[in-house]
Order: C-alpha cells, then sequence, then structure tokens
C-alpha cells in the first residue's frame, strides 16, 4: 500500500520526525492560515511531481484559487488528486536523500543516504543491516562518515526515528527525500515515500488494479496472470482490470471477483485464464466463476474464453457446457490442448468478430 | 539424479493437522515421500488422519528420528515466524514455507537466522519442491495429475510461480523433456532460496544438463542470475521467460500478482532483467511454448 505524502507525513511526525506545517485542501477549501508564500502539492501516488506540475508556489491570495483549481484538473501519470497539501515553504541550506527499504541482493533491509536529495538524486549510498543485530549507533556513524554526512545527534535522531517507524509500521519502504538541512543541525522531512506491507496490514489483501481496457480478466495465480496480460496485449487487447485469486480458494472468492471484475461498463469480452494448476479445485473455482456471472445483469452476451487444467478440470467443463446451453451464455473452452497464448489470440479475434455484427 | 530432495529425504510437517498441511502430507505420502510425521502443539501422540504420528515439537519429533532432513511449513502467515523459528533452533537442514503472505519483516529475520544456523530456507510462497519419480514436498502436482505434469529427466526448473512451476514442467514432459527437480522459490519480495542459490545445486548436479526457469518483474534475483551466469559460476545453459512487460505502462511503485513484483526505479523492470539475462549469455524465451524448442536445439538429442 503506498501512502501519499500527506498520509506519510502523519507517521513521520507519529515517530516525532520533524515535518513542515501544513493543512489538508479540498475543492471548496478556503485560504489556508500559511505565510505566502507557500507549496500547494499535489496528493497522488507517483514519483517527479514536481516535473509534471503537481507542486505550485502560491504567491498570493489571488493566486491561491487558480492553482487550487488547476491542481485538481491536472493529472501526473494518469492520477488526479482527491486532495491537495498545503505546506509551509522552508528555508534551507541542503538536501539530503534518507530511506529504509529492503535490498534483494542481500536479502536485508538497508539505509540508503546521499548527501545531495531532491527528485535528481543519482547515486545514494546503501548500507545493508544486519537485522540479527540490529540498527545501532555504531552502524549510523559509520554509514554517516562513509556518505560524508556530518555526525549531528539531530541528524542520528531522525535515522533512528526513521528506522523504528520502518520496523515497527511493517514498511517496506520508508524515504525522506529530500530531508531539508535548516541552518547549522536542524533537520525537516520535505516529502514522505511510505510503502507498507499490505500482507501485514490486511491479510485479506488481494491485488487488484483498474486498467483502461475491455477485456475483463479473471487469473489464476500470481505469476501466470501477469504472463497472461502480456500475451492478451501481444494479441491486441486491451486489458480492464488486473485481478488474480492463487491457491485453492472456496468458490465465493472467485464469486466475489467475478462480480468486482464484471460490472465495470463497457467490457467486450471476458477472459478465464490460468496454466496446469497444482492443486487448485478446478471445478469449485468455476462454480465461483458461474455464481459470479449470473449476478451480472444485464446478462453480458459478449464472448466469454476459459482456458484452464488441474484437478477436476472435466467436471469443471461438463458442468460449464450444461450452464452454456442451458442459460445462454457464449463460452468458448480451453484446457492444456492449446497454449495460455493461443487463447488470448483467440478471444480477441472473436471480440473482433461479435461487435462487428 | 535431483537437488534437495530424493526418495531417502524424511520429511516433516508443520501443521499436519491443519487442511493445507494435511492435505500435502496426505499427497506426498501417495507420491513415495518418506514423511515421518508432523507437529501440532497440543496434539502431541495423536496420530493425523493419514495415521502418521503428531509431535507437541520440532524437538520431540527431532528425538524421534535425528535424521529428518526437511520440514515443510503450512501454518497460517502470522505463525509462520515461530515455526520457521523451531526448525531453525533444531537445525533442520532444508525447511520449505508454503505459506503465502508472510510480512517481510518475519521473512528478512527467518533469512538471516538461518545463515547464521547453516540452514536453508525455500520459499515463503513456495509451491514446493518436486524430484519426479522420487519424491516431492508441498503441493506441487496433487496426487491424480503428478505424473501427467511431471517426468523424471534431466531439466531443472526454477519458478518464482507455483502454477507456471506446474505449467512449464507440464510443456516440457509433453515436449518429451522430463525434469530432475522442480522448484517453486516463490514470488515474494525476500526469499530464502533465490535463483542463483537453486541453479548453483543444479549447476553441481551431473545429470541435470539445462535449466528453465520462469522469472517476473520486482527485485533483482533475475539480475543477479545474469550475473552468476556472466560470472561463470553457472555454465550450463539458461532458457528464461519473464512476465509482467505490461507494468512498464503502470504508474512505479504499483504492486501486482506477486508480493515481490514492486516496480521501483527502473531497478527490476521486465527491460532490465531481459538485457541482463540476454547479455550474459541466457537465452529469453517468448512465450512458454518456447522453452521446450530452445531446449532442444541447445541439447539435440542428449535432453
Amino acid at each position: 500500500m503506498n501512502l501519499l505524502e500527506y498520509q506519510g507525513k502523519e507517521l513521520l511526525k507519529k515517530y516525532a520526525i520533524p515535518v513542515p506545517d501544513s493543512f489538508l485542501m479540498y475543492p471548496e477549501s478556503f485560504l489556508p492560515d500559511l505565510s505566502i508564500p507557500f507549496f500547494l502539492k499535489s496528493q497522488v501516488a507517483a514519483g517527479d511531481r514536481n516535473k509534471y506540475g503537481g507542486i505550485v508556489q502560491v504567491e498570493s491570495a489571488a493566486d491561491f484559487i487558480s492553482a487550487k483549481e488547476k491542481l485538481f484538473k491536472t493529472p501526473i501519470a494518469g492520477l488526479k488528486p482527491d486532495v491537495l497539501l498545503a505546506e509551509k515553504k522552508i528555508g534551507y541550506t541542503g538536501e539530503l536523500y534518507l530511506s529504509f527499504s529492503y535490498d534483494t541482493r542481500t536479502r536485508a533491509p538497508a539505509l540508503s543516504l546521499a548527501r545531495q536529495g531532491g527528485s535528481g538524486v543519482a547515486e545514494a549510498c546503501v548500507f545493508p543491516i544486519d537485522i540479527v543485530t540490529g540498527l545501532q549507533d555504531f552502524f549510523i556513524r559509520d554509514a554517516l562518515l562513509s556518505a560524508g554526512l556530518p555526525l549531528h545527534a539531530e541528524l542520528k535522531g531522525i535515522i533512528q526515528k526513521l528506522w523504528r517507524l520502518f520496523e515497527s509500521e511493517h514498511a517496506l519502504v520508508a524515504e525522506i527525500n529530500p530531508l531539508f538541512a535548516t541552518g547549522e543541525t536542524g533537520y525537516i522531512a520535505g516529502d514522505a515515500k511510505i510503502i507498507l506491507d499490505d500482507y501485514h496490514a490486511n491479510p485479506e489483501y488481494r491485488p487488484f488494479i483498474d486498467l483502461p481496457g475491455d477485456i475483463a480478466i479473471i487469473a489464476s495465480g500470481g505469476g501466470a496472470s501477469m504472463l497472461n496480460i502480456d500475451a492478451l496485449m501481444h494479441a491486441g487487447g486491451k486489458p480492464a482490470n488486473y485481478a488474480e485469486y492463487s491457491g485453492n480458494p472456496p468458490a465465493s472468492v472467485v464469486e466475489e471477483l467475478t462480480v468486482r471484475i464484471l460490472t465495470k461498463p463497457g467490457l467486450k469480452g471476458c477472459w478465464v485464464i490460468g496454466g496446469t494448476a497444482n492443486f487448485t479445485d478446478i471445478y469449485e473455482t468455476m462454480l465461483g466463476f458461474v455464481a459470479g456471472l449470473r449476478k451480472i445483469s444485464p446478462k453480458p452476451d459478449f464472448p466469454i474464453v476459459i482456458r484452464r487444467d488441474g484437478p477436476r478440470r472435466e467436471e469443471a467443463f461438463q458442468m460449464l457446457q450444461e450452464v452454456a446451453s442451458r442459460e445462454g451464455y457464449t463460452f468458448s473452452l480451453f484446457g492444456p490442448e492449446v497454449p495460455m497464448a493461443y487463447t488470448a489470440e483467440y478471444l480477441v479475434k472473436k471480440i473482433y468478430e461479435h461487435s462487428d455484427r | 539424479m535431483s537437488i534437495l530432495i530424493d526418495k531417502n529425504t524424511k520429511v516433516l510437517v508443520q501443521g499436519i493437522t491443519g487442511k493445507e498441511g494435511g492435505r500435502a502430507a496426505e499427497d506426498m505420502l501417495a507420491y513415495g515421500t518418506a514423511v515421518i510425521g508432523g507437529t501440532s502443539p497440543g496434539k502431541g501422540g495423536a496420530r493425523e488422519k493419514n495415521n502418521l504420528p503428531v509431535f507437541n515439537s520440532v524437538a520431540e519429533a527431532m528425538a524421534a528420528y535425528p535424521d529428518i532432513g526437511a520440514s515443510m511449513i503450512a501454518v497460517p502467515a502470522p505463525f509462520v515466524f515461530d515455526a520457521a523459528m523451531e526448525a531453525i533452533a533444531s537445525r533442520i537442514p532444508l525447511i520449505v514455507i508454503l505459506s503465502e503472505k508472510v510480512p517481510v519483516s518475519h521473512v528478512a529475520k527467518i533469512i538471516a537466522h538461518a545463515k547464521l544456523n547453516g540452514v536453508r530456507i525455500v520459499g515463503p510462497s513456495s509451491i514446493g519442491i518436486i524430484s519426479p519419480g522420487r519424491a516431492k514436498i508441498g503441493s506441487v502436482g496433487a496426487a491424480g495429475i503428478a505424473d501427467r505434469i511431471f517426468s523424471p529427466g534431466t531439466v531443472g526448473v526454477i519458478s518464482k510461480s507455483g502454477g507456471m512451476t506446474a505449467e512449464l514442467s507440464r510443456i516440457l514432459t509433453d515436449a518429451g523433456i522430463g525434469q530432475s527437480t522442480a522448484i517453486g522459490i516463490g514470488g515474494d519480495l525476500l526469499i530464502g532460496t533465490d535463483f542463483v542459490d537453486a541453479a548453483l545445486l543444479f549447476e553441481q548436479d551431473k545429470d541435470t544438463k539445462a535449466l528453465a526457469i520462469f522469472g517476473e518483474i520486482g527485485g533483482t534475483y533475475e539480475e543477479q542470475l545474469a550475473d552468476a551466469i556472466r560470472q561463470k559460476k553457472i555454465t550450463k545453459p539458461v532458457v528464461a521467460l519473464i512476465a509482467g512487460q505490461f507494468s512498464e505502462q503502470l504508474a512505479t511503485g504499483a504492486v501486482l500478482g506477486h508480493a515481490g513484483a514492486i516496480v521501483m526505479k527502473g531497478a527490476g523492470s521486465f527491460t532490465s532483467k531481459i538485457k541482463a539475462l540476454r547479455e550474459a549469455g541466457a537465452i529469453v524465451a517468448e512465450t512458454p511454448e518456447d522453452i521446450p524448442v530452445h531446449l532442444q536445439q541447445l541439447l539435440g538429442k542428449t535432453i
């Protein structure tokens, strides 16, 4: 889960890391109680907001209204903000980079530091942390010295506090970029990028991403689902969503997922796709699909292509054929005799014929 | 030959009275794996549904069977840390974690402690390990279809995805290419055994002639494999399939199918992985069905 800047800064405050004074701004909000000039920042989960016009310096009260309206209308990486952050302008003498994240090379958490932060941060020094020892003061001193940074107590304190946040909140990434150096020894967080571990935050979490296409996809297995979206796009199809289930879920899970993806308006086809399952009960999961399908109104008349293999596939396909002929759905059923990618091409061709009629 | 497990590996199941653990134990027995029993704290002394002994703890099981060679963990995610630390404390040499959605902070600690104690972790989110015709650990290849998917042979399969472990192996089997061992390493951000670790084992296995791998965007495990190939630590031919090209059209930071698939700042992207592997001399397949074609071209009739 990617936190927005203001959510990240609320966490920083909770761990006593200094952040600038700020107010949340909605479309109807009035001028905030900040001295002019101040910043208005679009709250979207995307990097390089500055580059794409997502951060504006407000120079006057009159300026505020137009800046606010413009920011709410400006998409950044395709995302428009629901809220803006009005933030006090901080005078600074330096911009640092500071983060904790997991390093897949050492398979351990790592502290990253750079003397030059900001959006163009080139190379940070990465210090892998021995999690058995934990983050000790000597380690922080050594890291600061290697990165060419001063051994200020305030800076060491902020690093310790950010580590506590990283550990206690089960973050995957906790990044402050830039960390402003103010005057002699003061530091204040200019931005916050925090990603929390979804599986810790919500064990029921299932990946779901809305995509701008018109083919609904129910994919089985994390790896095959990514591979199959690639295959669908190669075939010229436009995926409407990214959604998958894995393991051996009860029918109700697949039913819920089916309803979620098929309620999207403007769909032209549906692809139920997976490789050869190790232990997923194909019959059970296809019962879930049918139960979900029956809840969709109006009844989908677009092509539905199903390619599955694994335990109880024959029973599942017999059931699906009966449902199709009895209830009037257009199912095309495939087993392991054809490649997964072939069924993507088949579906795209069928949609073309279908909408041509 | 095979890596990690064979007919003689004595396997313990942690969480054997649970739904997943019990089903996997039943399946492993049916495949001929030497499952000696399992643990379920408080239920020690009983027999579970397959008539295997249940122990209260790993230490109790070790007292009865000092030569346990592997433990399979199938307990709910919040209990995985404790179960893994228990197996590590008993120095079980191979610990396969099937459980999904284990917090990354727990996995980091498990990996660090396993390293200190000289034991190997596979997973979490591993589908398991199968040495076709010999033995298997985990949910890989359910009874009834295992023999249709997996066949004994000379290609080592390493996959981040459980489903693709089976799909690739079935495609190889259908093409007449058997597998020495197929291993699901899991798609989490941090994993106990990565592509390089598994490939190094296959490198030592004299019956493995080539490797088929399934990778995904996110992390650097595919790039590390490319490094190991370039450094000649891995000399056997590698054919790789990488998923997630479409993610290059998404905002960075999006989390896709597997928890490890976080795309950040260009590192771990589809392009980065494909480029690294090709430059190192690995063959990058376009589709799963291309893998046996490449393997046949590489190895001819020696497969």
